[in-house]
């Protein structure tokens, strides 16, 4: 048996709807935010509207079966049912969607911003563009010294950094289920494997007031370690860091 | 993200297979290889527990509870009996694989595998020269469920002869004024057993009665099953008293991470002065971890609060907060008692809230560690007095952790009450002060920033040495309003309406 048109179209926003809930929310477990979930389900909706009325004859086919539900004197106890149930629930929507939100007002915060060119750490001004790790060279000219830096960077870091950022580098260090926003997991492979060690250093160096206003550095309880650390064990701690994780610094050289 | 939701299947073998270890054998220990364990060891555990083993890393001063020394071979959760000095490697294995909740140890399971792990044990194990495993498991018996009269039975037995409550107290949150030390000297707190969610090797009731059949080896903690003991207890009252620990668990202080916005709800009458005031419970309690002040100068990486519940309601014209949080010392300077239990300087225990000068327009609020110089923030300070001066409240404006400056507290007041182990304070203050150049005027129904700090002063915190909160949110919310029903029932009627014609005219053309 063919489908009838309405039916074909309503299946087809259904299937779609409900795809997108088993691929973010199920398979991605990250909850599709529901205005973005209207907002695509707007366009879909205007899609399948589109195709369906393509041309007359289809047009027809979508919206006989509405028109035989008006018109059609034998349809009369669907007719009260649906013209019941249809006011009734716009008025439930309605009222759900006008009760007050208690739910806290969302902060889009910029995690990773762009670095700006220049920026004063340790009282000097410098060239993020140009500002490499002074250390990164031992890794081949000398592995052994390189060795013994990235230990010490491992003692500047579980003395300073691992309260909120872990043990394991994964950002679940003791301290981290109560900040928001939530330390950084460098474990992952978007966050310091994308970066280069200058901005590590600037970002180190300066904590969250050195943030651009777009990443909120109000709320970001990242330390300045420019007035904790010394230069050349922010370095380490970024040596240790990667070697670590076993991730790479992304250089300019391989772009 | 595909990898955390893989990740999930397969931890819940993994922790099956791990409690089948503990709990049905001892001898399912694989052979661990020392010299894989060696190098892990190098890499993952090194900067804690020190290259020789005596928990003496780089790290190890600053952490609270400090690293394990493991010459000893002593660990704290073992299954083993209590006359049995050291612990199973199924008990190694769990403690690295979950790790300790509370404190710098995490769990490993993601980063090593099984065999990882065996390793790692088997190279933590030369530091005491340890070989093979006791392969004794503590006398488990017939469980008894949990019901109301075992429960009633365990709560006896918990007091009588000041058995447990000698040092958990009264309400069993580990208030009971003692000063107990580990073997290593290290001061040591009885355990709050009304936030199980903080016990170090779970809250499973067979947990519970390991605990106080076996005792917790380098602690005061000691075992009930010691024949010995003039306060031994049988299988079966241990049993007990593990389900009334279980069932003493404070729920509405366990912290719900969704919940960022504590709810003011409007009162017709007076604001509630006293903290015992029962009209406050019917207002929804929120609470937030608290964290050691690690981001300004100078830093602390011990404090002692961990965490803070606030309530919260509002009239015509007044705010009140209730801020309830356990402490353990009720520290009152000059007081004989406070000052026995003292570790350090003795200062008073301190609260604070704060909250923004100006209400932000956007999302741009005042810097969370007590503001900046361009947005300032007002921090209302209750202090709970000395022998000499009764307990007090500042009003402090901020502007950064090293710019403050006291003033007169204008309309705000706080009022204290401390029992068995837990601190409550209300605070009020008028919602309009008249002064919006220094205090913040409260509106309904906006989304206000709101943060906390906490001073235990048994545990010598003051000026920058305390615990606090980031950013939450406070709201008035505003009193119920008839707008929503009644555009529910305009929309009804209009589309109704709307429906009934459309028909009606439909069928008229209709032939």
């Amino acid at each position: 048996m063919r489908i009838p048109k309405l039916l074909q179209a309503v299946l087809v926003l259904a299937g779609v709807y409900f795809g997108f809930i088993v691929v973010f929310d199920v398979i991605l477990e990250a909850v599709i935010p529901s205005s973005l979930l209207v907002m695509y389900m707007f366009f879909v909706t205007a899609g399948v509207f589109m195709v369906f009325t393509y041309d007359e004859e289809g047009t027809r086919e979508l919206v006989a079966p509405i028109k035989a539900l008006v018109e059609d004197p034998s349809k009369r106890v669907w007719r009260n049912i649906v013209f019941v149930i249809v006011p009734l629930a716009a008025g439930a929507g309605t009222y759900v969607q006008m009760q007050p939100s208690f739910e806290a007002p969302l902060e889009l915060r910029t995690i990773h911003p762009a670095p700006p060119t220049t920026a004063k750490i340790y009282g000097k001004r410098v060239n993020l563009l140009k500002l490499e790790n002074p250390f990164r060279k031992l890794e081949k000219e000398d592995p052994e010294q390189f060795r013994e830096l990235v230990e010490e960077g491992a003692a500047v870091y579980i003395q300073n950094c691992q309260y909120c950022h872990g043990d394991k580098l994964d950002g679940n260090g003791p301290y981290a289920a109560g900040l928001n926003p939530t330390p950084l997991n460098f474990q992952d492979v978007g966050t310091i494997a994308q970066l280069q060690e200058s901005y590590l250093f600037w970002r180190i160096a300066t904590g969250g007031p050195g943030l651009p206003k777009e990443a909120a550095p109000w709320i970001s309880s990242m330390p300045v370690w420019q007035n904790f650390l010394k230069e050349d064990e922010i370095w380490k701690t970024i040596l240790f860091l990667y070697d670590y994780t076993g991730h790479s610094p992304r250089t300019w050289g391989n772009e | 993200m595909m990898a955390g939701g893989g990740l999930k299947k397969y931890l819940p073998p993994v922790f099956a297979a791990g409690f089948l270890a503990l709990y049905l054998g001892p001898a399912m220990a694989a052979p661990g290889d020392e010299e894989n364990g060696e190098a892990i060891y190098a890499k993952r555990c090194l900067q804690c527990h020190g290259e020789d083993g005596d928990g003496l890393g780089p790290a190890a001063e600053r952490l609270n509870p400090p690293p394990r020394d493991f010459t000893f071979g002593l660990y704290k959760f073992k299954s083993t009996p209590f006359d049995e000095d050291l612990p199973n490697d199924g008990d190694l294995l769990r403690m690295v694989r979950d790790g300790m909740p509370g404190t710098a140890m995490p769990g490993w399971s993601g980063l090593l595998n099984e065999q990882d792990m065996w390793d790692v044990i088997a190279y933590i194990k030369t530091f005491a020269e340890l070989e093979g495993e006791p392969e004794t498991q503590v006398d488990y018996g017939a469980q008894v469920a949990t019901s109301a009269e075992s429960i009633a039975a365990g709560k006896t037995l918990f007091h009588a002869d000041d058995r447990c409550s000698e040092c958990h107290g009264a309400e069993g949150k580990g208030d009971a004024i003692k000063k107990l030390k580990n073997d290593n000297g290290d001061r040591t707190w009885p355990r709050n057993l009304t936030k199980p969610w903080t016990f170090r090797a779970s809250n499973d009731p067979k947990d519970v009665f390991n605990r106080i059949t076996a005792g917790i080896p380098t602690t005061q903690m000691p075992s009930f099953a010691d024949p010995k003991s003039k306060k031994k207890l049988s299988i079966e009252e241990r049993w007990h008293v593990a389900n009334y620990v279980t069932s003493l668990a404070k729920t509405e202080k366990v912290v719900r991470p969704a919940n960022t916005v504590i709810q003011a709800a409007r009162l017709e009458g007076e604001i509630p002065s006293s903290p015992e005031d029962p009209a406050w419970d019917a207002a929804p309690p929120s609470t937030f971890f608290m964290v050691p002040q690690i981001v300004g100068e100078t830093r602390f990486f011990t404090a002692a609060n961990d965490t803070l519940s606030v309530r919260a309601l509002y009239n015509g014209d007044k705010i009140g907060l209730h801020l309830e949080w356990d402490d353990r010392t009720k520290s009152i300077p000059g007081d004989p008692k406070a000052l026995s239990i003292a570790d350090e300087d003795l200062t008073e225990d301190a609260v604070a809230v704060q909250f923004p000068v100006t209400l932000p327009a956007g999302m741009e609020k005042p810097y969370f560690l007590m503001g900046d110089a361009a947005k300032p923030v007002n921090l209302w300070r209750w202090s709970g007095g000395t022998t000499e001066e009764a307990e007090s409240v500042a009003m402090i404006d901020a502007m950064g952790i090293a710019e403050q400056q006291m003033r007169d507290a204008g309309g705000l007041t706080a009022k204290s009450s401390y029992k068995a182990g837990t601190w409550r304070v209300v605070m009020t203050r008028p919602l309009i002060t008249g002064a919006a150049d220094q205090d913040l005027q409260f509106e309904e129904g906006r989304f206000i920033p709101i943060a906390f700090f906490a001073w235990d002063g048994s545990n010598g915190e003051a000026g920058s040495h305390h615990a606090m909160t980031t950013w939450y949110w406070l709201l008035l919310k505003p009193s119920a309003s008839a707008r929503p029903i009644i555009a529910a029932i305009a929309v009804t009627l209009l589309l109704g309406a709307i429906l009934i014609w459309w028909g009606r005219s439909a069928r008229t053309r209709a032939p």
